[in-house]
C-alpha cells in the first residue's frame, strides 16, 4: 500500500489521540490500555518471527520471560541500575533467541512450533527449582523497581515503547531486508534459490524479534513490579499472543496492534458479564470463529469490505 | 529399585494409553491435535459428571466418557480440521484456540477448583513391599489390552490397512479406492475415544482441574516426537522412556524436576532424528 497524505494525518491523528487520552479517561481504563500496548508489542514481536518467516513459534513467553526474569533478577537481587540491567536483558533474550534458532535451522512447520513449545515448558519447570533464591521459586517475586509512578505515566512509557517499535519495525519492513524475510515465510527454498542464504536471514528475524520480545519483557516486568512464573510461561498467555497478530493480521505492524486492542478491550468488557476464567470462552470463541472465517485476519477483512 | 520398577511400568502404561490417540491422529494426517488434552479433561469431567454427581455406575461413566470423546473428535474433525486441511500449522493453531475454549468451557460449568475423583477401582494391593493401588494397576491392563487390540486392528481389519494406507500416502489411497475422508473421521473418533478413557484414568491418577490438560498434552507430544510416525510399537517402548524416566527422577532426584528431561528429549530428538526414533523416513 503506498504512502498518502491522508495516512500520515490520520497516524498523527491517532497518535495525538493516544497521548492525550490520560486527560479524558479513568485510571483503570488506562491500565487496561497499558496491558493492551505491551500485549501489542509482544504481538509484533511474534509477528517479526512467525508471521513473517512461517516459522510458527508457541513459545514466545520463553523470550518474553528471559527478559523479564534477568532485569528483575539484576535489579533485585544485585542492585543493578535499570539503565544497565535492561540493556543486559535484552542482549540476554537475544543469545535465549538464537538458542532458539539451532533447531529452526533443520526443522520447520509442526515441528519446529513443538520445539518452541518445549522450551517454554522447560524454562517454566528450571525457573522453579534452580536457584529458588534468585528467581524466587513457584511464587515468584515482587517488589521489583517500577520505573513509573501512576497510570498515567505508566500509559505514556508503554505507549512511546509500542511507536517506537511499531515505527522501527514498519521501517525494517519497508527495506530490502524486510522483503527477503517474508519471501522466506512464503518459499524458502526459492530464497536460497535466489542466492540468499536462508540461515542469515533466518538468524536476523529470531535476533529481531528476541530483541523486541526482551525489551518489552523488561520494560512489562518494571511496570507491573511483579513476576510469577506460571503467569509468565502460561499457554494462555502465548494464547493471546498469538490471538493478537493472528487477529489483526500478520505480516503488517497494524495487525498486531489492532489484535491487541481488540482483544484486551473484549477481555475487560466481559469483565462485568463473566468475572474469572470463563471470560476466556467468549474470548477464545470469537477468536476461533474469526481465525476460521479468516485467517488473514481483521486488517485482510476490512480491506476486503473497503474494496468491494 | 523394585518400587520404581512398579511405579515405572503403572505410569508408563497410563502414558501409552494416552499417548495412542495423540498418535493415531499425527500418523493419519501428520495433524497435531494441540487440543487432545482437552479429550481428556472433558472425557475426565464428563465421568465425574456421570458417575459421582449423577450417581450411575461407574462403567456408565466410562462409557458416556467414551461417547462424548468420539463426538469431539468427529465434531473438531468435520467442523475445523477438514476446513483447514491444507495447513497444518493452522490447524494447530486452532486446535489450541480450541483447547483454551474447552479449558474456559470447563470453568464455566464445574468452577475453577479442583476436583478428586474417586477412584475406580478402590484398593490396594502389596507388591513385594510395594504398595499399587488398583486403580492405576488396572488402567495399566486395560490400557495394555486397548493397545494390543488396536495393534491387531491395524494389522488385520480391513479399516485398520486402510488407514495405514491412509497414513502413508493419502492419494494413493484414494487411488486404491479408499476414502481418506472417512478413514480419517474414523480415526478422529477412536482418537477421541481413547482420550477421553484415558483422560477418565488420568484424572483418577491426579486430580481433575481446567488446568489439568496441558501435562499429558506434553507427555503425548513428547512419547509421539521421540516414538516417530505410524508406530505403535514405538509409541509403546517411548511411553516406557518417559514414564521410566520420570519415576527415576522423581525417586531420586527431585519430585519438581519430573518433566525437565521429557522437554530434554523432547528437544534434543526433533533437533538432531526430526523422524523419530522409530518412524519411517518422510520424503520431504
Amino acid at each position: 500500500m503506498e504512502l498518502r497524505w491522508f495516512h500520515v494525518v490520520l497516524w498523527g491523528g491517532l497518535i495525538a489521540g493516544m497521548f492525550l487520552l490520560p486527560q479524558v479517561v479513568s485510571n483503570g481504563t488506562l491500565r487496561t490500555l497499558i496491558f493492551a500496548n505491551y500485549l501489542a508489542v509482544f504481538a509484533i514481536s511474534w509477528d517479526v518471527l512467525s508471521g513473517r518467516t512461517g516459522y510458527v513459534s508457541f513459545g514466545h513467553p520463553f523470550l518474553i520471560g528471559i527478559g523479564a526474569y534477568t532485569t528483575a533478577i539484576l535489579t533485585k537481587r544485585f542492585d543493578v541500575p535499570v539503565e544497565v540491567s535492561i540493556p543486559l536483558a535484552v542482549l540476554f533474550t537475544m543469545v535465549a533467541g538464537l538458542l532458539v534458532l539451532l533447531p529452526a535451522l533443520r526443522i520447520r512447520g509442526s515441528y519446529f512450533a513443538l520445539v518452541t513449545l518445549a522450551f517454554m515448558e522447560l524454562l517454566y519447570q528450571l525457573v522453579q527449582v534452580i536457584r529458588p533464591d534468585l528467581t524466587g521459586g513457584t511464587r515468584g517475586m515482587s517488589g521489583i523497581q517500577t520505573l513509573t509512578r501512576g497510570a498515567a505515566n505508566g500509559y505514556y512509557l508503554s505507549t512511546a515503547l509500542m511507536l517506537c517499535i511499531a515505527l522501527s519495525m514498519w521501517l525494517l519492513m519497508k527495506t530490502r531486508l524486510g522483503t527477503a524475510l517474508a519471501a522466506v515465510g512464503m518459499n524458502e527454498e526459492s530464497v536460497r534459490g535466489s542466492g540468499l542464504s536462508t540461515t542469515r536471514l533466518k538468524a536476523f528475524a529470531f535476533l529481531t524479534s528476541a530483541f523486541i520480545a526482551g525489551l518489552g519483557g523488561a520494560f512489562y516486568v518494571h511496570y507491573l513490579g511483579s513476576l510469577a512464573p506460571r503467569a509468565m510461561f502460561d499457554i494462555n498467555f502465548l494464547f493471546t499472543i498469538i490471538v493478537s497478530a493472528l487477529l489483526g493480521g500478520t505480516s503488517t505492524i497494524v495487525g498486531p496492534m489492532i489484535g491487541a486492542f481488540f482483544m484486551t478491550c473484549l477481555l475487560e468488557y466481559l469483565r462485568p458479564v463473566l468475572p474469572g476464567a470463563e471470560r476466556y470462552f467468549v474470548y477464545g470463541a470469537i477468536a476461533l470463529i474469526l481465525y476460521m472465517y479468516q485467517p488473514k485476519g481483521l486488517v485482510k477483512l476490512v480491506q476486503l469490505t473497503s474494496k468491494a | 529399585m523394585l518400587q520404581i520398577l512398579i511405579q515405572g511400568l503403572l505410569l508408563s502404561g497410563l502414558y501409552a494409553l494416552i499417548a495412542m490417540g495423540f498418535m493415531l491422529i499425527f500418523s493419519i494426517g501428520r495433524v497435531l491435535n494441540l487440543a487432545y488434552g482437552a479429550y481428556l479433561m472433558v472425557g475426565g469431567y464428563t465421568y465425574f459428571w456421570v458417575s459421582q454427581s449423577l450417581g450411575m455406575p461407574k462403567l456408565a461413566g466410562v462409557v458416556v466418557a467414551a461417547a462424548v470423546g468420539v463426538l469431539m473428535g468427529v465434531l473438531k474433525y468435520s467442523l475445523i480440521v477438514r476446513t483447514l486441511r491444507r495447513d497444518h500449522v493452522a490447524v494447530e493453531i486452532a486446535t489450541l484456540m480450541l483447547a483454551v475454549v474447552a479449558q474456559a468451557g470447563i470453568v464455566l460449568v464445574f468452577g475453577d477448583s479442583s476436583k478428586v475423583l474417586l477412584p475406580i477401582v478402590p484398593g490396594v494391593l502389596n507388591v513385594a513391599g510395594a504398595s499399587v493401588t488398583c486403580n492405576i494397576l488396572v488402567a495399566m491392563i486395560i490400557s495394555w489390552a486397548i493397545l494390543l487390540g488396536l495393534y491387531v486392528c491395524v494389522r488385520q481389519t480391513h479399516t485398520g490397512r486402510a488407514m495405514q494406507a491412509v497414513s502413508m500416502d493419502a492419494k494413493g489411497a484414494a487411488i486404491s479406492g479408499i476414502d481418506p475422508d472417512r478413514i480419517n473421521l474414523i480415526t478422529w473418533g477412536i482418537s477421541g475415544a481413547l482420550g477421553a478413557i484415558g483422560g477418565v484414568f488420568f484424572a483418577s491418577y491426579t486430580q481433575l482441574s481446567p488446568s489439568m490438560w496441558v501435562a499429558p498434552l506434553i507427555i503425548s507430544i513428547a512419547v509421539v516426537i521421540v516414538g516417530g510416525i505410524g508406530s505403535i510399537i514405538g509409541t509403546l517402548v517411548v511411553a516406557h522412556i518417559v514414564g521410566f524416566l520420570e519415576v527415576i527422577v522423581v525417586a531420586e532426584l527431585a519430585p519438581e524436576l519430573r518433566g525437565v528431561f521429557t522437554m530434554l528429549l523432547i528437544i534434543c530428538v526433533l533437533a538432531s532424528r526430526p523422524q523419530g526414533l522409530f518412524g519411517r523416513e518422510e520424503l520431504h
